[in-house]
């Protein structure tokens, strides 16, 4: 586990808590200006989201999709690949996931709970496919095609639910029928907490197992590193990169359906806001790195949660919270990364 | 300076002693408070609420999107909340899961369908008052064609047009109303065009069911085409002149009911639903361009409602393919009003 | 042949406040820089162009404020991506949060108030409610054939489309690659905050929080549409203009349609477009496109 060294991690650690610092002050200095109390305003925050138990278990409920969607663009990063698609295939996932909770016979709690989220993870998969395959085709750069595809994804997402999939009963509002009980994921200790953080948590070690350990981390590795070179070494190049692509586009799938099934129990239109982007984010302030993903969704899974403890407490409109967003993202944007790593 | 720190809890804590509120009340809306609709209605409310309680303690967010309000809920119960109004129609299922984690709070939820122990509803039966800003728009058009602007082709919508276009062929049997949706409860840039492409159908009075009429009511403006306004009678400020009348939800009362008996503790789950003569809705007062025969033959039809000599939805009354859908002898009454998937003879668009 | 007219008059209309960001994007692009930063950009054009012209009690003001604005705002951007060489994607990610945010805070005051909107004048010949634009309708479709002829005409499209092939062979022939990058960006981003000022100021009339609902976006998707050309943006535009209206206007007409097809057409366009072009987009897209450039060192 060389690369998880704690030597490695002692500079970026320190960075990000001065980039977490400096960030602190600036906005509290903002807020101040709007004529708000900071410190008010940062205790209530801690107080109320990670202090209380059930106030952390929301920011952790909030964290499982961002851990999901970030190690669905982080499996692409490793192989040099850049999914931008992330929001699009948490959509699809969703959507093939609700198919299977609403269609499949009658099955015991396990085995349809396990049918459905396989299902969510294929609907990633397939939509990640389209770009992997054109990418590995050499047709269309994935930046592009995993970008039209988000946009693509909710208007199928609300065809579905306006449409043939609308439940009868629910005149008032466009979504689905419920999902029955064998097909919902369990939520703990009376909380939001879901098996959906555990989930994650547990791709994150198979995905740190993955790229540190493994013939096939190296192998990804290397076909992200120099295509060319893994080419003359015989390696499947172009089913590297499909391959990759797949399987980020079924963990993004994972994180769609275990929100449904979790949190919402129900296909609608307005399941994520911007989780999919939300993991780009978080994969790039990592760096694909596995602890890197673990702080940096926490980090950004409680600056989500805060922006309505703003709102409630110092009458701010949530989206001040997306400044805030904006500005640790600035600051760490301006520190230019080492070259090595740069692509 | 340990002392010091002491002394401020001890400060903090006299402080908060007397300002104990008698109840901490939330509310979470899906758009602004201050949309001259359907979300500033609900705000009203509980400022209502508030000025004639000043003893409770109020809580608000608005723009919380359904998937958030779970968390927003749970936050605003963290600091205290009792009572709790998560004021949107897709509140209704996230409101259910936190209502079931905390059997100790009260939960009221605009327009739902369910109930719980601790999870009540209320809303106005609009579209039995929706007949009569029909009556209204009926008696003023000059081309007898109407237009309709939805949010969401749901079951409410649906009855308030046909509301509006059987109220509208009571007076006038040759009008004809085109509905169109936009797809979303708010989008300007759409609803402009909506209601640009009902103008040039040559309809020549709007009514809508959006969350935010303003943009329409502009666009009305700039076309000199009537329009009735609902879900706030703060619309009509932005366009007075072809302002005809309209319809507010208003609960401000109601609140300090629902507080009192929370605070008393006699509160019991149920699905509240009143009109006009509740208070739960009031008509606006008449644009300037509204004649006196048409405000007297419109207060006539209130007033008939009120004592409940009209019925607008008593059969026999068909849906656009002819098929009868409330039988000749039998009426629909508030509560059938989640029911309407279908528009009636004489409209234009697809329920769907 | 009436329902045809007012088809084409609303494509027009809607078409406007996309073909700005649209085109601003090309440029931008052209130099090698995606900027996925737009929505933000035309969310802080609105925001500022209404509470500006509310306050001012003067439309032109806020859409001149509006275009300020967004051009500092994208210079954040452009510093972060020229200056300090950070990641393309995830610096115009981080504007789009930052403008999201800023406009709801900017125009929060001003949500249901009323503003002072922009004149409209009707197209020659029109007298109907038809063909009846404000000037930024007129301004947007002048626009795409003056930043053609600027791109493909000039001596300045040149540098601007050389810096995009290649920066160091720009640099070689005696253009500041860095200097050119910072023009384009500036223009994207005030051409991205009068689009949102024109659908605040010149359409709805209101401001309210994320009004673009996606238009941002969609421009990013008619760059790849238009194959990074000014003129086949305005056909993006209008093919986009003309799905939202037509939508509408079939609904009026009593033709039921699910409106997410017609929002499903550009994109699937955009898509068949890659497709069928294939291997051929890859010779129009600008070579250093995505990447970062470091000089010459």
């Amino acid at each position: 586990m060389r690369s998880l060294g704690w030597t490695r991690l002692g500079w970026p650690a320190l960075r990000l808590l001065l980039t977490v610092a400096i960030v602190l002050g600036v906005f509290g200095l903002f807020l101040w200006a709007l004529g708000k109390d900071p410190i008010q305003a940062y205790r209530d925050t801690f107080r109320l989201n990670l202090l209380n138990p059930r106030g952390l278990a929301g920011v952790l409920a909030r964290m499982a999709p961002l851990l999901l969607t970030a190690l669905g663009v982080a499996l692409p990063f490793r192989s040099g690949l850049i999914n931008v698609g992330a929001e699009g295939q948490f959509l699809m996932g969703a959507l093939a996931g609700t198919w299977a909770a609403l269609n499949l016979p009658a099955l015991p709690w396990g085995l349809h709970l396990a049918l459905v989220l396989l299902a969510g993870m294929g609907g990633g998969a397939l939509w990640a496919a389209i770009p992997g395959a054109l990418r590995a085709l050499g047709w269309v750069n994935e930046t592009i095609a995993t970008l039209l595809l988000n946009y693509l994804a909710p208007l199928v997402v609300g065809y579905f639910v306006f449409g043939p999939w609308r439940a009868p009963e629910l005149a008032f509002y466009p979504q689905t029928p419920e999902f029955p009980a064998s097909a919902r994921l369990p939520l703990w200790f009376g909380t939001r907490l879901h098996l959906g953080f555990f989930l994650g948590l547990f791709f994150l070690l198979a995905y740190a197992y993955l790229v540190s350990r493994s013939r096939w981390g190296l192998e990804l590795r290397a076909v992200g590193g120099n295509p060319e070179a893994a080419r003359r070494l015989g390696l499947p190049v172009e089913r590297w990169i499909l391959a990759a692509m797949v399987l980020g586009g079924a963990l993004a799938g994972l994180a769609g359906i275990t929100e449904v099934a979790a949190v919402h129990a129900r296909l609608k239109l307005d399941i994520s806001p911007g989780y999919g982007f939300m993991g780009f984010l978080v994969n790039w302030l990592a760096f694909a790195h596995p602890v890197g993903i673990l702080v940096m969704s926490f980090l950004l899974a409680f600056i989500a949660s805060s922006g309505f403890t703003l709102q409630i407490t110092q009458r701010l409109p949530y989206a001040a919270v997306n400044v805030l967003m904006a500005l640790i993202l600035f600051t760490v944007l301006a520190k230019p990364l080492a070259r090595e790593v740069r692509r | 300076m340990k002392r010091a720190w002491l002394g401020l809890a001890v400060l903090a804590f006299g402080w908060a002693a007397v300002a104990q509120p008698c109840l901490v009340v939330g509310m979470i809306i899906g758009g602004t408070k201050d949309d001259a609709g359907y979300n500033q209605s609900q705000y009203e409310a509980l400022m209502a609420l508030k000025a004639k309680m000043p003893c409770v303690e109020i809580l608000f967010a608005e723009n919380v999107p359904a998937g958030e309000a779970e968390a927003v809920l749970e936050n605003m119960i963290l600091q205290g909340a009792k009572l709790l109004f998560p004021a949107g129609f897709a509140y209704m299922f996230p409101a259910l899961n936190v209502a079931k984690r905390h059997p100790d709070v009260i939960f009221m939820h605009p327009g739902g369908y369910m109930l719980a122990n601790n999870f009540g509803t209320y809303f106005s039966n609009v579209q039995f008052a929706y007949y009569l800003l029909g009556v209204a728009a009926g008696l003023m058009t000059k081309t007898n064609k109407l237009g309709f602007v939805g949010g969401m082709p749901t079951a409410f919508v649906l009855g308030n047009c046909n509301a509006f276009h059987l109220g509208a062929r009571a007076v006038n049997p040759n009008v004809t109303t085109y509905f169109v949706v936009t797809g979303a409860w708010l989008d300007r840039a759409k609803e402009v065009a909506a209601t640009q492409a009902l103008i040039q159908q040559g309809c020549d009075v709007i009514g809508s069911h959006l969350d935010s009429p303003i943009a329409l009511a502009q666009t009305c403006c700039e076309a000199g085409v009537f329009f009735v306004g609902y879900p706030s009678l703060a619309v009509q400020k932005f366009c007075p002149e072809y302002w005809l009348t309209g319809l507010g939800l208003t609960w401000g009362d109601f609140f300090v009911e629902i507080a009192q008996q929370v605070l008393a503790g006699t509160w019991k789950p149920a699905h509240i639903r009143r009109g006009l003569e509740a208070g739960f809705l009031t008509l606006g007062e008449f644009g300037p361009k509204v004649p006196e025969e048409v405000k007297r033959v419109v207060l006539e039809y209130k007033e008939k409602l009120a004592r409940g000599e009209l019925q607008p939805f008593a059969g026999p009354i068909r849906d656009q393919a002819g098929n009868v859908r409330i039988p000749e002898g039998t009426a629909w009454g508030p509560l059938d009003m989640g029911k309407f998937d279908w528009l009636a003879e004489g409209i234009v668009g697809s329920p769907k | 042949m009436n329902w045809f007219l007012s088809w084409i008059s609303g494509a027009i209309l809607y078409a406007a406040p996309i073909l700005f960001p649209t085109l601003g994007e090309v440029v931008e692009q052209r130099t090698g820089m995606v900027n996925l930063g737009l929505e933000g950009l035309m969310l802080l054009g609105a925001s500022v162009g209404f509470s500006v012209s509310f306050v001012t009690r003067n439309a032109w003001l806020g859409v001149l404020a509006a275009a300020g604005v967004g051009l500092v705002a994208n210079l954040i951007y452009a510093g972060l991506v020229v200056h300090r060489r950070a990641h393309q994607l995830a610096a115009g990610l981080a504007l789009m949060f930052f403008g999201i945010g800023m406009s709801a805070l900017i125009g929060k005051p001003y949500v249901g108030q009323m503003a002072p909107g922009l004149p409209k004048y009707a197209l020659a010949g029109s007298q109907s409610l038809l063909f009846r634009y404000d000037p930024l309708v007129y301004l947007a479709f002048l626009l795409a054939p003056l930043l053609w002829f600027l791109l493909f005409r000039t001596r300045f499209g040149l540098w601007l489309r050389a810096v995009g092939e290649s920066p160091a062979i720009a640099y070689a022939a005696g253009v500041s690659p860095n200097a050119v990058r910072y023009f384009a960006a500036a223009l994207a981003g005030t051409l991205a905050a009068v689009g949102g000022a024109h659908l605040s100021l010149g359409i709805t009339g209101t401001w309210s929080e994320g009004m673009t609902a996606g238009r941002g976006f969609i421009a990013i998707a008619l760059v790849i549409f238009s194959r990074w050309n000014p003129l086949r943006a305005i056909a993006g535009a209008l093919l986009f203009g003309g799905a939202v209206v037509l939508q509408l206007q079939l609904q009026a007409q009593g033709v039921g349609i699910s409106p997410f097809f017609l929002d499903m057409l550009p994109y699937v366009l955009t898509l068949l477009v890659l497709l069928v072009w294939g291997r051929g987009v890859r010779h129009v897209a600008p070579a250093s496109l995505g990447r970062v450039y470091f000089g010459t060192e």
